[in-house]
């Protein structure tokens, strides 16, 4: 399962990205296309973006959740360089094989993007596709980095701690921030915060991508210190489930508040969602409105299809981390059965929880954009104002918070009606 | 009761029928694969047997749907793991009054502190399972187990994973739930010691019910299973 989910993930991120940079190759070769070169780049930018940073989340949750299998090989005499590139080994498994599958994919998918473009008139005319080396050259540099980066600083975690205290896991989380991630969150928060302030002052050509580099920064450094406001958030959003249903809120809200990096992990994917596509699709809107443009018919539909891939790409992600992280909940969820929640208290409760982590993520998420929107806003019409769909929005959430419940009630399918019988 | 099909099926336990009175406490031992466990899962309404009924407080429960059964877990059953026995998440005095909650009553705080209090833990409340010792968290489990005065409560090897002074004051409070608060209650164990604590012994082999002793000794006990070994 997942392993299931780290090869998706890799054979997306290596199609998304090969895909829009043999759409922008094929584009940016044709003067009657450099209009549409510039959004063309900026989606394959968010592409980017969210395949490094979906691949990475996901591979290092791939890594914890074996930990146990690291800590019985540590005790039966592994030695951590063994278990290291053992870990850096089966990574590099998963990347090649799905970079392969990945590149194999792009082309149809780059035809698809290029149709699309002809059909809404983003494009005066067909974009050509053409197969060049390039795209895939970066596609795969980028799919085995990141993987094996990822893999490597999962491994690291994995053998630092002791094989018997793994295997005797303990809930409470040691440290909340280690010093590392405390200071690359700090730092690429700065940065970020620096090219909100940097937008305005650009030339107007540049205002979109420093105010997406901005949104990309603030998201990595919210995922980094996102534990602290997620310990936060799931107090008070823990205290809003108790209210309304004392047994499974209760313990919703706990499990956010005692394990608030695992609740990251599965917050982030919904907190990038929201953050990208809304810069994306809204500052498409501020920039139209600034400039006296209305979109109507399939042109209405340039900016959500163009992002849509990548939308896309991270819900799949919310799914696959809540999925993820629940079924590392089994045994509690066996444990509460047997101390006598109902059936329905228990899904009540795994979609508590799920709501939670998606909203705690959603607003960050919301946070972020509306920061670097602002910073658009200011840069296109000289007021702290942008444009924004209700709808569209509504729409971003709803489809995090589905995902997420869809991926929560099916990986505790098993463990929500199964049997209760203990071995031995 | 039998696990598997066809070639493979075991049958665990057979034709077992066995009365646990009110305020007893009853040993059950055996051999690894005897069937103590099924057995205890079988009384506990953990597990269905294929056959024959299972009756606390008179009412047969193997017929009951997923729903009833919680219920009856949460009002009228407890049950004490040898390990694993609190939610991570939830810190001690929230684990206690967790069944309660889940049937949506609010408990006397009073009564909590109190029973916090008799099993030994006055001043761990907000204290999380990670940072209690294992005969700490076997200790709450007790108390919320007490707190909900169940008809019967279940107990499968709680002192296994305990050293033997930490095993020894588990002990000691399961005695005192049945002999304090009338407590009636039905433990698995391998160990003689743990066994002399209660008022009758069950010996189980291949599935069945082999010998009962009554309120025996430790010594009496390792004589018997060193018999039959």
């Amino acid at each position: 399962m997942s392993f299931a989910a780290s090869f998706a993930a890799v054979l997306l991120a290596v199609m998304l990205v090969g895909g829009s940079g043999m759409v922008v190759a094929g584009a940016g070769a044709r003067d009657d296309l450099s209009g549409v070169v510039g959004l063309l780049v900026l989606s394959a930018m968010v592409s980017g973006f969210v395949s490094v940073f979906v691949v990475a989340g996901m591979l290092s949750l791939h890594v914890l959740r074996r930990r146990r299998t690291w800590a019985l090989l540590r005790s039966v005499g592994m030695t951590p360089r063994q278990v290291r590139r053992l870990v850096t080994a089966e990574a590099l498994v998963v990347a090649v094989l799905a970079s392969a599958a990945g590149c194999v994919l792009a082309v149809p998918y780059a035809a698809a993007m290029a149709e699309f473009m002809r059909m809404t008139g983003l494009a005066p005319t067909s974009v050509p596709v053409e197969v060049t080396s390039g795209p895939f050259i970066l596609a795969l540099v980028v799919g085995l980095a990141v993987t094996l980066l990822a893999a490597r600083g999962a491994a690291r975690k994995a053998v630092r701690v002791g094989p018997l205290e793994v295997l005797r896991e303990s809930a409470a989380q040691r440290r909340l921030l280690s010093w590392p991630r405390a200071v690359s969150g700090a730092v690429a928060l700065g940065g970020g915060i620096a090219l909100l302030f940097l937008v305005p002052q650009v030339k107007a050509v540049a205002a979109v991508p420093t105010g997406l580099g901005a949104t990309m920064a603030l998201c990595v450094g919210a995922s980094a210190l996102g534990p602290v406001a997620l310990r936060g958030m799931g107090r008070l959003l823990g205290a809003v489930a108790v209210r309304l249903d004392p047994g499974a809120g209760m313990l919703a809200g706990s499990s956010l508040v005692a394990q608030p990096r695992r609740a990251m992990a599965a917050a982030s994917p919904a907190m990038l969602t929201v953050a990208l596509a809304c810069t994306f699709l809204f500052a498409v809107a501020t920039g139209d409105a600034a400039a006296g443009v209305t979109r109507t018919g399939p042109s209405a539909w340039a900016a959500p299809m163009l992002v849509g891939s990548a939308v896309a790409y991270t819900v799949i992600s919310v799914l696959n981390a809540t999925a993820m992280t629940m079924t590392e909940r089994t045994e509690e969820i066996r444990l509460l059965r047997t101390l006598g929640i109902t059936p329905r208290q228990l899904t009540r409760m795994v979609c508590w929880e799920t709501l939670t982590v998606t909203c705690a993520g959603a607003l960050l998420g919301t946070g972020i954009a509306a920061a670097s929107l602002t910073a658009l806003g200011e840069a296109a019409t000289g007021r702290p104002w942008f444009a924004y769909s209700v709808p569209q929005y509504a729409g971003l959430v709803l489809v995090c918070a589905v995902s997420g419940l869809a991926g929560a009630l099916t990986s505790t399918r098993k463990a929500r009606h199964g049997s209760l019988r203990h071995d031995g | 009761m039998t696990y598997g099909k066809g070639a493979t099926e075991v049958a665990a336990l057979r034709q077992v029928s066995v009365a646990f009175p009110r305020g007893s406490f009853t040993a059950v031992m055996g051999p690894s694969g005897s069937g103590k466990s099924t057995l205890l899962q079988c009384a506990s309404g953990l597990d269905r047997p294929d056959s024959g009924a299972v009756r606390i407080a008179g009412r047969d429960i193997t017929r009951l749907r997923e729903k009833a059964l919680a219920v009856l877990r949460r009002d009228q059953v407890g049950v004490i793991f040898q390990a694993f026995n609190l939610v991570p998440s939830l810190t001690a005095w929230q684990n206690v009054i967790l069944p309660s909650s889940l049937a949506g009553r609010r408990p006397d705080p009073s009564r909590v502190r109190e029973l916090l209090h008799r099993v030994g833990l006055a001043g761990r409340e907000r204290h999380r399972p990670a940072q209690l010792s294992g005969g700490q968290q076997q200790r709450v489990a007790i108390a919320r187990a007490l707190l909900g005065r169940p008809e019967v409560l279940f107990a499968d090897e709680p002192t296994g994973a305990l050293d033997r002074s930490a095993g020894h004051e588990v002990l000691a409070l399961l005695r005192e739930a049945v002999d304090a608060f009338g407590q009636t209650v039905v433990m698995v164990t391998h160990d003689p010691q743990a066994a002399a604590q209660s008022d009758s012994v069950l010996f189980l082999t291949d599935g069945q019910i082999v010998d009962v002793l009554d309120r025996p000794s430790a010594d009496r006990i390792g004589m018997r299973l060193g018999g039959r070994r």
